[in-house]
């Protein structure tokens, strides 16, 4: 007798506890189940249902009104497409164009659009490829900035990646830039010859943070 | 930004589903700015209102939502689809949360909760509506950040104990019991303040 009194005191006391979520059908299927049976022979707990649902309503109704203001945090955080990749790429940019045999002044002017325009660039409504969620955790890392002349074609442009070995990472840029990747050991080689194609306006090494 | 409003439980529940949140997130991961941006205002309003029921000063839930918002943008591969996105996202508010309050080193109880009432319930005889939101909000702000949040994320955003568990990192059991302990003192505190039964005229 003593036990089925205690087995009586638990699930009441159980019921109690979960009322809330009973409340709002937030129940596991087996709570939902036990408190639904407790709840058919126990007055006490119908009437605390009723005022757990005032509770709830007056607690809900509660709601804040706090501006969003997306344009101010995007100012503020500096939301970048690229804002990992835009270090690295200015400061190859800076690099190559600090050396004495500069890039004749097309090219300069394109790093220079490079420069001023990565930090702020805006995605130009265009996803990097996409990766599934069960993906790799860590975004492959491009090794090497290339611009290519303005006319290239895209036959070409796939010609030269293929001959160098790179895989596009990223890109274009809103500076027509592309980060590509090639195998850490053979990025001299790679170098060389993205720079000896008539299509390859600036071809530099970047050491970009994964 | 404000404080409390008595907007009739704007923003309560989520108007989107989990394969929409799930879909924004992959493309976030594409550094697709435009569902980053969509995520941002899907987010905003539900972790304003888990916030500023946390840390109550405008400024710093300003700080934490955006530092969490970011933690989504910059990392959003440390989410690996194991739980909700939501849960993914209010667990990282709750720990930046908790965090900015241990930076401030000082008291969480909110001594400021009355004056937040909305003052723009209606003209006419809903004083005394206003007046129960004063009392209630007053009765919330004298809870712990823990038991405040277990309420919030109950009655608000309607989540389960198992969620609730996983965005604290606590036991289950831990959610239930805090959820009964504040469930009785804010009773106690509305029936002290106004007589018994007086809970059920206010809404």
């Amino acid at each position: 007798m003593g036990n089925v009194v205690h087995l009586r005191r638990d699930r009441h006391d159980e019921a109690l506890k979960l009322l809330p979520w009973y409340m709002t059908g937030r129940l596991d299927p087996a709570d939902k189940a036990r408190v639904g049976a407790h709840l058919a022979m126990c007055p006490a707990c119908r009437a605390e249902l009723a005022a757990e649902r005032r509770l709830r309503d007056g607690v809900a109704r509660l709601a804040i009104d706090m501006e969003l203001d997306w344009a101010a945090f995007r100012r503020a955080r500096a939301v970048r497409p690229h804002s990992r990749l835009a270090g690295a790429v200015g400061a190859a940019l800076r690099r190559r164009m600090s050396r004495p045999a500069a890039l004749g002044w097309l090219v300069a002017a394109q790093a220079a659009l490079l420069l001023v325009a990565m930090p702020v660039a805006p995605p130009a409504g265009r996803p990097a490829p996409y990766r599934a969620l069960g993906a790799a955790a860590q975004p492959v890392a491009g090794n090497i900035v290339v611009m290519f002349r303005p006319e290239t074609s895209e036959h070409d442009l796939r010609r030269v990646l293929t001959l160098s070995g790179a895989r596009l990472v990223d890109g274009p840029t809103a500076a027509h830039a592309y980060v590509v990747r090639v195998p850490e050991a053979g990025r001299g080689t790679a170098l060389a010859t993205l720079r000896a194609q008539a299509a390859v306006m600036l071809a530099e090494p970047i050491d970009q943070a994964s | 930004m404000s404080g409390y409003s008595a907007a009739g439980g704007q923003g309560r529940a989520s108007a989107f589903s989990g394969d929409d949140d799930l879909r924004l997130m992959a493309r976030v991961r594409a550094r697709d700015q435009a569902a980053f941006e969509q995520l941002y205002r899907n987010y905003h309003p539900r972790l304003a209102r888990f916030l500023i029921n946390l840390i109550h000063k405008p400024h710093l839930v300003e700080e934490v939502l955006n530092d969490t918002m970011m933690v989504v943008w910059d990392r959003p591969e440390s989410f690996r689809g194991a739980s909700k996105l939501s849960t993914w996202i209010f667990g990282i508010a709750w720990r930046k949360a908790m965090k900015a309050v241990r930076r401030q080193d000082e008291p969480v109880e909110d001594t400021e909760s009355e004056t937040r009432a909305s003052p723009d319930a209606g003209p006419d005889g809903r004083l005394g509506q206003q007046r129960a939101q004063a009392l209630l909000l007053a009765a919330i702000g004298r809870l712990s950040p823990d038991h405040r949040a277990v309420v919030d994320l109950t009655y608000f955003h309607e989540m389960g104990y198992r969620e609730i568990a996983e965005i604290m990192e606590c036991p289950v059991d831990t959610v239930k019991t805090r959820m009964f302990h504040a469930r009785r003192h804010l009773k106690r505190a509305l029936s002290g303040d106004l007589g018994a039964g007086a809970l059920a005229d206010w809404w």
